[in-house]
């Protein structure tokens, strides 16, 4: 017990240093992690065939020097991504349309969300606003 | 790999804790140093999140055989059994995922909002060229003093030794431009005269990157041997697994699917002159 650093650097076998049972643990660790994750997603994540289902949705109205930002949040609620997902956002008041802004996102991940942002120039709060998105390329 | 029974390679000097820090530390190097192109590659990324799973999880599998091999050839450090290259192929995925998790991170790809599924898959695949960079940073980054053992491992490596480097080049180079849009791309632009000329161009350089330039360990060519032999035995049968292991990259990244058969052909054409030089060059970097 005088030099317990020394216990750390004998070799538990001739000729193998400890740190490459170290560097060798960590990897086995990681490999196993990876094949038990990856291998549950081949098996139970992706249901083979479902299409992506994304829905979008106001997440902050920002009045700016030009008008307002309107963020909207994408959700993508099934396992399959979505690429170039449109959304679009519809200002109306009594049944006219007012505005309507568009933006693009590259892909919204399955089970993920992601953000874009649409521009108005009248206030979205005093008239009624809808987005929706509005459709998808596959990856 | 086949192991010779009668292996004459020196066996490898006992190594301490600082000898493996040092070969660590070039693992490091490695590892950031060849998965670099495709860490700042944003269709690396989304293949990260939209790859099919079973394929991914092959192509992990896959990689670590390959690494496995590759320690006989390369490696952080000198290796004689199989027990000593599992280890380094782990240590290498070790260093290949924590660099690109890093990496990653760095750059802001990777953030706390996003599922735990899209960060895995992203720095799963990135895991791969990183912990293939891992594993050759001994040759590219190490003393000469080090090569002794694997020149010797490669010397007497054999013809499917001589494949088995081939097959792992081919996959390092088309594993580094085949998740590009542009890969697609080259193939719309070209007609059939443009890929029967590709075709052409990657059997003519594999063959003269094999047997024109200088190669280490170019001497165990059997003396004498004809024209014919060196041609069918090693440029064609090297041309064969660029192309077989191009498709199966293409495959794998889900490029196939869908596509016509003409334009399978093209594109693995296309992946398959990456894919050749990276064969001709194995000798090389590993």
């Amino acid at each position: 017990m005088a030099k317990p650093e020394q216990d750390l650097t004998t070799p538990a076998k001739p000729g193998i240093p400890a740190l490459e049972w170290i560097a060798a643990g960590i990897g086995l660790t990681l490999t196993l992690v990876i094949v038990g994750v990856i291998g549950w997603d081949a098996v139970n994540g992706t249901a083979a065939g479902q299409p992506p289902a994304v829905e979008a949705s106001v997440a902050r109205i920002t009045p700016v020097a030009t008008g307002y930002v309107v963020e909207v949040k994408l959700r993508n609620r099934s396992p399959a991504t979505a690429a170039s997902v449109g959304v679009e956002g519809e200002l109306t008041s009594g049944g006219t349309a007012l505005e309507t802004s568009r933006a693009m996102v590259d892909y919204v991940p399955g089970r993920s969300e992601r953000g874009a942002g649409l521009f108005f120039t009248r206030n979205p709060a005093q008239h009624t606003l809808q987005v929706r998105a509005l459709g998808y390329a596959d990856p | 790999m086949h192991r010779r029974a009668s292996s004459p390679a020196p066996s490898p000097p006992a190594q301490s804790n600082s000898d493996y820090a040092g070969g660590l530390a070039r693992a490091f190097g490695g590892a950031v140093i060849f998965s670099l192109p495709m860490l700042m590659t944003m269709e690396m990324w989304f293949l990260g999140f939209y790859m099919d799973r079973f394929r991914l999880l092959l192509l992990f599998i896959l990689n670590f055989v390959v690494l496995t091999g590759l320690s006989r050839f390369s490696g952080f450090e000198p290796t004689v059994r199989l027990v000593d290259d599992i280890m380094d192929a782990l240590a290498a995925v070790a260093v290949g995922v924590i660099a690109s998790a890093v990496v990653l991170g760095i750059f802001g790809i990777l953030d706390a909002q996003m599922p735990f599924n899209e960060i895995f898959g992203k720095i799963v695949v990135q895991c791969v060229p990183a912990s293939f960079g891992a594993m050759i940073a001994r040759k590219q980054l190490a003393g000469a003093k080090d090569q002794e053992t694997e020149d010797a491992a490669e010397a007497e490596a054999g013809y499917g030794g001589q494949l088995f480097l081939m097959m792992a080049g081919a996959l390092f180079l088309a594993f580094n431009v085949a998740p590009t849009e542009e890969m697609i791309l080259i193939g719309f632009k070209m007609t059939p005269w443009h890929s029967l000329a590709l075709v052409m161009l990657s059997i003519l350089l594999l063959h003269a990157f094999v047997f024109g330039v200088g190669f280490p360990g170019q001497e165990d060519t059997p003396e004498g041997t004809t024209f014919n032999a060196r041609f069918f035995g090693y440029t064609v049968t090297g041309y064969a697994i660029a192309l077989l292991t191009s498709l199966f990259v293409l495959w794998t990244f889900g490029r196939t699917d869908g596509a016509g058969l003409q334009q399978i052909a093209t594109m693995t054409i296309v992946l398959g002159f990456p894919a050749a030089v990276g064969a001709a060059i194995a000798r090389l970097v590993v």
